[in-house]
Order: structure tokens, then C-alpha cells, then sequence
């Protein structure tokens, strides 16, 4: 069933979570996506190196989730970016959405180490998201 | 070697862009042929769906001859979910129709060799050469279907590679 109450949307929610993402040390995350290139066979045997663009958003705050013990596992974090700052981004690149721009990212930078999306979630408040929770893995050096 | 795993991917993919010209992907910002090599790409959390996506795996060599042969084992992977519009329910038919299109990209068995470091790639004097595919029993997770096929990749060795 659709939501038909007679409310306004208002822009609280970004606002919030922004707040609260600055005053706990919210930093910068730079998405990293590839640029123009020319799609030659060279490009896709892996000949010619790739170029990227960095996506600058923020805030952002980096958290490590709680470990589990995993025999060789990896440590898995999440960076919870605001969705006013993926929005701006979005508009600028003129993409169809944020989901597309996070389809187009190849890692994610934060702090000088890169770190690879695993899956995307968004909370959403009155219909509107407000956060984007991304679930990432540190990447290797040879990742990008 | 490394000339007759990218002379093998080159074949496929030009054989795919005949056999079914809508199977494509968008990636790092170009729509090309829907296969790509694992190696070649970024790191995925997981593969994308409805393309081929190659894998090197096992290696020998027979050395035991007048010009070495490489023996590469080639998984090709491929997973479909079905396409919205039948909200998935043609899944099964979607990844036959793969299985269909990987059989015939790989015929014939074989495609001459080319040294793709040089602009234009040159053409060596061997040829590139390959099993039947043997197809592994379908892989079933949640609405992903997901099947692979190994094929063992043959090559000589010519001087200078």
C-alpha cells in the first residue's frame, strides 16, 4: 500500500545525518571511478592501464564492524556516507542515481587505503534517503 | 602463452558480437561484447550476470617436443537471474540460451594467434587450438543460476614468446 499521508517532505533527515556524520569526525571518501578510455583490445587484455577519475564525497565516516573470527578472513568495514554529498555527485556527473554511481566505482578511498564495495544499503526517512551505507573490504595494492 | 590466452579471448569475442550482438556490457565506461577476462577487470564482488567471464586456472608443458607445447585450462563462467520483465521466471531459459552461445562461440576450435603487445597486432605463425567444452552441472543460489564450463586452451610456443 502506498504512503498517501499529507505530510511534507522536508530535508530534516540529510540534515541530521549530516550533522551527526560531521561532529563524529566525518572525513572524505573518494570514489573511485574509471574515466574516458578508449575501448581498444589492448584495454581489455589488460595492456593499457585504465585511467580514473576521483569522486570527492563527504561527510563520510569509516567504521569497522564487529569482527567475527573467520580463518583467513578478511576485515570487513563500512563507510557511511551522506546521501546530500552522493546526491551532489550525482547531479554533477549527471547520472540517472546514486546506485549508478556506485556502479561505476571501482574502490573506495578513505584515509589512502582503497577498499572494495561489497553491497550497498540505504536508509531512508519519509522517502527519502538520507545515508548510504557501504559494506568494504580493503583492497590490495594491485586492486586498482 | 599469454599471446594464445589473449588470442583465445579476442576469438570469443568477436564470435559473440556475431552470434548474439545484444549480449553486451557496459564497463569502465564502454559497452563492449558481454565477455571479459577475470584477470583484466577490477576485482568484483561478485561476477555480473548474463555475460561470460573467462578464468585461467591450470597450466602444463610439454617440452618433450620440437617446440613446446602450453596446455591452459580456461573456466568460463556465466550466471543469469532472468530478465525483469518475466520477474525472473525465464531464468532457466535465459542460461540455456548461454549455454547455446557458448557452444557456438567456441566453434571452430581454433584461431590463429596474435601478439596483441604490438598496434596492430601481429599475426604469429601457430594457430590456437582447443578442447570441447565440458560443461559443469548448473549451481543454484537463490534466483542465480550459475553454471561453468572448462576448456583446455592448446598452444605452441614460438620463438620469441
Amino acid at each position: 500500500m502506498s504512503d498517501t499521508a499529507s505530510r511534507s517532505a522536508t530535508a530534516a533527515p540529510q540534515m541530521l545525518a549530516d550533522a551527526l556524520l560531521r561532529t563524529v569526525a566525518g572525513t572524505t571518501a573518494l570514489l573511485r571511478v574509471t574515466g574516458t578510455n578508449a575501448n581498444t583490445d589492448q584495454s581489455q587484455l589488460g595492456l593499457v592501464a585504465t585511467t580514473f577519475a576521483e569522486v570527492v564525497v563527504s561527510p563520510a565516516v569509516l567504521r569497522k564492524l564487529r569482527p567475527g573470527y573467520v580463518e583467513g578472513g578478511q576485515s570487513r568495514w563500512e563507510i557511511l556516507v551522506s546521501a546530500t554529498g552522493v546526491q551532489q555527485q550525482v547531479d554533477a556527473l549527471d547520472l540517472d542515481s546514486a546506485k549508478s554511481l556506485f556502479a561505476m566505482t571501482l574502490a573506495v578511498n578513505v584515509g589512502g587505503q582503497d577498499y572494495l564495495i561489497e553491497s550497498i544499503a540505504a536508509n531512508e526517512a519519509m522517502g527519502q534517503v538520507y545515508l548510504y551505507r557501504l559494506l568494504v573490504r580493503e583492497a590490495g595494492t594491485e586492486a586498482v | 602463452m599469454q599471446n594464445a590466452k589473449d588470442s583465445f579471448y579476442v576469438a570469443l569475442r568477436t564470435r559473440l558480437a556475431t552470434v548474439n550482438p545484444e549480449r553486451t556490457i557496459l564497463l569502465r565506461a564502454a559497452v563492449r561484447p558481454g565477455i571479459l577476462v577475470e584477470e583484466a577487470e577490477a576485482p568484483f564482488s561478485q561476477l555480473p550476470t548474463d555475460v561470460f567471464v573467462l578464468r585461467w586456472t591450470a597450466m602444463g608443458l610439454e617440452q618433450d617436443l620440437p617446440s613446446s607445447l602450453a596446455a591452459m585450462e580456461c573456466e568460463v563462467l556465466y550466471a543469469t537471474l532472468g530478465s525483469q520483465s518475466f520477474g525472473g521466471m525465464d531464468r532457466g531459459r535465459a542460461l540455456s540460451a548461454m549455454d547455446e552461445e557458448l557452444a557456438a562461440i567456441l566453434s571452430p576450435y581454433w584461431t590463429a594467434k596474435f601478439n596483441y603487445t604490438t598496434t596492430p597486432a601481429t599475426e604469429l605463425q601457430t594457430n590456437v587450438f582447443w578442447d570441447e567444452p565440458v560443461f559443469e552441472p548448473l549451481t543454484t543460489v537463490r534466483d542465480r543460476l550459475t553454471r561453468s564450463a572448462r576448456v583446455t586452451v592448446y598452444a605452441y610456443q614460438e620463438i620469441g614468446e
